[in-house]
């Protein structure tokens, strides 16, 4: 019973989950290469408009940068190398802090505060050229 | 009993929250944008049914509201993706197609036009005792010479120059 612990802490299911999804996006970038060009996740943006968007190229910039080609990404999209950081940041935050929040139960609020706030800004600094863009032209 | 009472909602909640998280990271990425739309509805719905059960059993609702303002807010930046790409069609529609069009054809237009300065092209149709010829370059001094060579034959001449090239049509009888 003192196993499944864990299962009562919705910063730990949060956790895991999403470390879980970021995990998959890695796995997604590994299994399909740059090179065939199978990837399932088109760009509707650029079916509706005939136009490609800041975001486009991005699951070539993740399948080169896994396997190490980091000229060749950035080439596919600028924003590659930073957004794949961040996942990989998220999924190295993701397991950390679920480490300390079992083991510090007193500085957990804090914890979650500080989580919050740093992938917050995280997320903002990452994403910016994307909201730029969304916001330049809505 | 009453642990599970005043646990009532956060499953829900807590499904709200991934859900809303993931859209919201989804929704600003221009290529998925649009298609967020569909989990941050679910993220909506989920966190709605939790807050609902949470207020009739007085249980915490810190998440499901944390999972509701995430989804609303990865919903609307999803639905503005809609606006961004109808603006940027209808941008390209008004004033960039017609541009670009017109270029494309003046590119083509150019690349002809070299093309044929480059080229000696020779056309001979015969019918019968009737047989014409054209021929269209830009060599001055080989059109003379053919000219000449033209006016020692027995032959009636039509010529037309312009400044790209240079036809010569001869019907010989």
């Amino acid at each position: 019973m003192k196993k499944r612990a864990w299962l009562n802490e919705p910063y730990l299911i949060i956790n895991f989950v999403l470390a879980g999804v970021i995990m998959l996006i890695m796995i997604y970038s590994g299994i399909f290469s740059p090179d065939k060009d199978e990837y399932p996740v088109v760009c509707i943006h650029e079916k509706l408009t005939g136009e490609p968007c800041v975001s486009c190229g991005l699951s070539h910039s993740f399948s080169l940068i896994i396997r190490g080609r980091i000229d060749e990404a950035y080439e596919w999209n600028q924003y590659g190398m930073r957004i794949f950081l961040f996942f990989a940041g998220q999924l190295f935050i993701r397991l950390v802090f679920s480490v300390i929040y079992a083991n510090h139960p007193d500085s957990r609020k804090q914890l979650i505060i500080y989580d919050i706030i740093g992938s917050s800004a995280l997320f903002l600094i990452t994403f910016m050229p994307f909201l730029i863009y969304i916001f330049k032209f809505s | 009993m009453e642990e599970a009472k005043n646990n009532s909602g956060q499953n829900l909640g807590i499904a709200a929250l991934i859900t809303a998280i993931i859209t919201f990271v989804m929704a600003v990425i221009p290529c998925v944008g649009m298609i967020a739309i569909i989990p941050g509805i679910i993220a909506i719905v989920l966190a709605a049914v939790g807050l609902s059960q949470a207020q009739r059993s007085d249980s915490p609702r810190g998440v499901i509201m944390a999972g509701l303002i995430i989804g609303v807010i990865a919903t609307m930046v999803s639905f503005s993706q809609y606006f961004v790409a109808g603006k940027f069609a209808r941008n390209f529609d008004k004033d960039k197609w017609p541009e670009r069009i017109e270029e494309i054809v003046n590119d083509v237009q150019d690349n002809v036009i070299r093309d044929l300065e480059d080229a000696n092209v020779s056309i001979k149709v015969e019918d019968g005792d009737q047989k014409v010829e054209i021929n269209v370059g830009t060599d001055k001094s080989d059109k003379e010479k053919t000219l000449e060579e033209l006016e020692g034959a027995d032959t009636t001449k039509h010529e037309r120059a312009d400044t790209t090239q240079h036809v010569s049509i001869t019907i010989r009888k």
